[in-house]
């Protein structure tokens, strides 16, 4: 036990990360005793885009290949939630899990078959991100256009609230654990798998894709296995939040979502899987306030953050402040 | 049939003319300096509103197709100098720094002209009668004015010295530069080429749509279409691609909803990007 408690600390020192994803945990966790139950709705909604930004930073932080359209797959899993709900008549005691299926399923498809054709086509960069960025231009225009089914620019209200083999989430603090426990499950079995040998070799692909394809690996079918679970995990977020807040409209499957949750990833800084939790809460708590100045106010400041990201910090800001703290540390050593 | 045919021909025409102005920029500088500027759309915009402008202190069409492309290419270059210019290295952080002006343009021009659509003089009324078919004057103008500025900037790719210099550094920026070109010079007057095309189209569009400060991301989507589909850096990759999509799109819009026939033009070039990677006519 003993050993077993050492090992795991020295692991978990080699590794600051899942310390700061320990410590996000336990405040998530106690959260709900200090807020009332409006405010813990508006963080069940965090969460869910927190599991949002998790999926995109598991995809371009893991790969280095940039998703321009993962809004396309959120908004794939709540009008495939939604329309189940609505537009079908399904016995109410399995429609949310139908709902979640079809969602998820969606999300996983479009991911399939987009993937297979640029990934396998050797598309890569800045192409990919490009082509992806139009996936979420035209899914839009769909969920605007098609209106006889995705109700058009009003989008769609009424969806079933969720209940899963009987047990209702329309409680929320049991909507909000639920969320909390798909988070967690996401963020340590990403954590897990990535430390691991899957991670590896999506660094060395990252690193070296002609080497990696040399040692044998198949990487355009790495990279597709990759997007496709992160299309799902956004498809899941995407399914969640119609069931829970009752509704859909076109702008959970607009570019300025896309856009949004790349801003998440990079304020936590993308490939630190626990960075884009903190991101979407931190990134989420400054759009309350900028938005309440002016309804223009938000897109120019997200602009500007693009803009100061690339010239300024690269890397994220995350990285900037850590840097800073490494030679400020390694200075006080100097003088030891 | 020949009457059904006749206005088909010259809507897609139409279409076709304003993506060969509008993809021509964004082609060149995607093979050139391996940016794709997503600021492109707003050049559009900004073309479209410099006509807004000159309207409203008493100019006309004629005035604001002269004053666009100088203002698209003014803004361009300074717009290259400030910030492009220092990204070319990284594609990832081209696509950042340009969606960010994008984002900030827009809003920029929603604050100062409102949300309301503007609207624009054309300069010709009424319809012609083509081969049995009538066809608004001004769309015939825009085909034939589209095209010879088309073949100019055609003309100068392929016979000026910019155009040679500009060739050269597509294929070997370092070869270029030892030959005693600047690159940097190179990657400017382009970049600002590219955002004068676009403006001018900007005016061009301006009497066929609703002016707004989100016109230009429609004309985005569908130039990317473009130089996917028919390859970067290559004028005759732009006609292809132009071609292929402007026809496909106008003719998918008679049987099924438009946003059903763009959907369909992107499977299209997303599945061709598996077989044609480079596109049709890689450069």
């Amino acid at each position: 036990m003993i050993d077993f408690a050492q090992t795991l600390s020295r692991r978990i020192a080699r590794r600051p990360s899942t310390l700061v994803a320990i410590a996000v945990s336990l405040v998530l966790l106690v959260l709900p005793a200090f807020v009332n139950a409006y405010a813990l709705s508006s963080y069940r909604d965090v969460i869910l885009f927190a599991i949002f930004a998790l999926s995109l930073d598991v995809f371009w932080g893991k790969t280095g290949i940039l998703s321009f359209g993962h809004a396309t797959f959120f908004g794939l899993g709540a009008y495939g939630m939604a329309v189940t709900g609505i537009h079908f008549d399904i016995d109410p005691s399995i429609v949310s899990l139908v709902g979640l299926l079809a969602g998820v399923g969606l999300a996983a498809l479009v991911a399939l078959l987009v993937g297979y054709f640029i990934l396998f086509g050797g598309v890569r960069g800045a192409y990919f991100t490009i082509v992806t960025l139009a996936l979420t231009l035209i899914a839009n225009h769909i969920a605007v256009g098609w209106s006889s089914v995705t109700g058009g620019d009003s989008g769609l209200i009424g969806v079933p609230p969720l209940v899963i083999f009987g047990l209702s989430f329309v409680d929320p603090f049991r909507s909000y654990y639920l969320c909390l426990a798909v988070l967690l499950a996401f963020l340590f079995g990403s954590i897990a798998i990535m430390n691991g040998r899957f991670g590896l070799i999506l660094t060395a692909i990252q690193d070296d894709e002609t080497k990696a394809q040399t040692l044998g690996y198949r990487t355009s079918l790495l990279l597709l296995v990759t997007f496709v679970a992160s299309a799902s995990m956004a498809g899941l977020a995407g399914a969640l939040y119609a069931a829970m807040n009752g509704f859909v409209a076109p702008d959970m499957i607009a570019l300025l979502l896309s856009t949004e949750v790349i801003i998440w990833v990079a304020v936590g800084g993308s490939g630190t899987l626990i960075g884009a939790i903190i991101g979407t809460f931190v990134v989420w708590w400054l759009q309350q306030e900028i938005s309440s100045f002016n309804a223009s106010a938000w897109p120019i400041a997200i602009g500007s953050f693009f803009i100061a990201l690339v010239l300024f910090f690269p890397n994220g800001p995350v990285a900037l402040v850590s840097e800073k703290l490494r030679r400020f540390r390694q200075k006080e050593g100097g003088q030891q | 049939m020949l009457t059904d045919f006749i206005p088909f021909a010259l809507n897609a025409m139409t279409l076709i003319s304003i993506l060969l102005i509008v993809s021509m920029g964004m082609a060149i500088i995607f093979g050139l300096m391996n940016v794709i500027n997503l600021a492109h759309g707003e050049f559009i915009t900004i073309g479209a509103f410099v006509f807004v402008l000159v309207q409203s202190f008493g100019g006309n069409f004629w005035i604001a197709l002269v004053v666009a492309p100088f203002v698209g290419y003014v803004f361009g270059l300074c717009l290259e100098k400030a910030l492009i210019s220092r990204v070319y290295s990284n594609p990832l952080h081209a696509i950042l720094v340009t969606w960010g002006l994008s984002l900030i343009l827009q809003q920029l021009i929603l604050l100062t002209f409102g949300a309301a659509p503007q609207s624009v003089r054309s300069p010709f009324e009424g319809s012609i009668e083509i081969a049995g078919a009538t066809y608004p004057i001004y769309r015939i103008f825009l085909i034939c004015f589209a095209l010879a500025i088309f073949a100019i900037t055609a003309v100068i790719f392929k016979k000026s010295r910019f155009g040679l210099e500009l060739r050269a550094s597509i294929q070997s920026p370092e070869m270029t530069s030892v030959t005693g070109v600047d690159p940097d010079k190179i990657n400017a007057r382009a970049f600002a080429s590219g955002a004068a095309l676009a403006a001018l189209a900007g005016v061009l569009l301006a009497p066929l749509t609703a002016v707004t400060a989100f016109m230009g991301i429609n004309y985005l989507a569908r130039s990317f279409f473009v130089v996917l589909v028919g390859g970067a850096g290559s004028i005759s990759g732009v006609a292809a691609g132009s071609g292929l999509i402007g026809t496909l799109e106008t003719a998918l819009t008679y049987q099924i909803p438009n946003t059903v026939a763009q959907a369909l033009v992107l499977i299209l070039a997303i599945v061709m990007l598996r077989f044609r990677p480079k596109g049709l006519v890689p450069a």
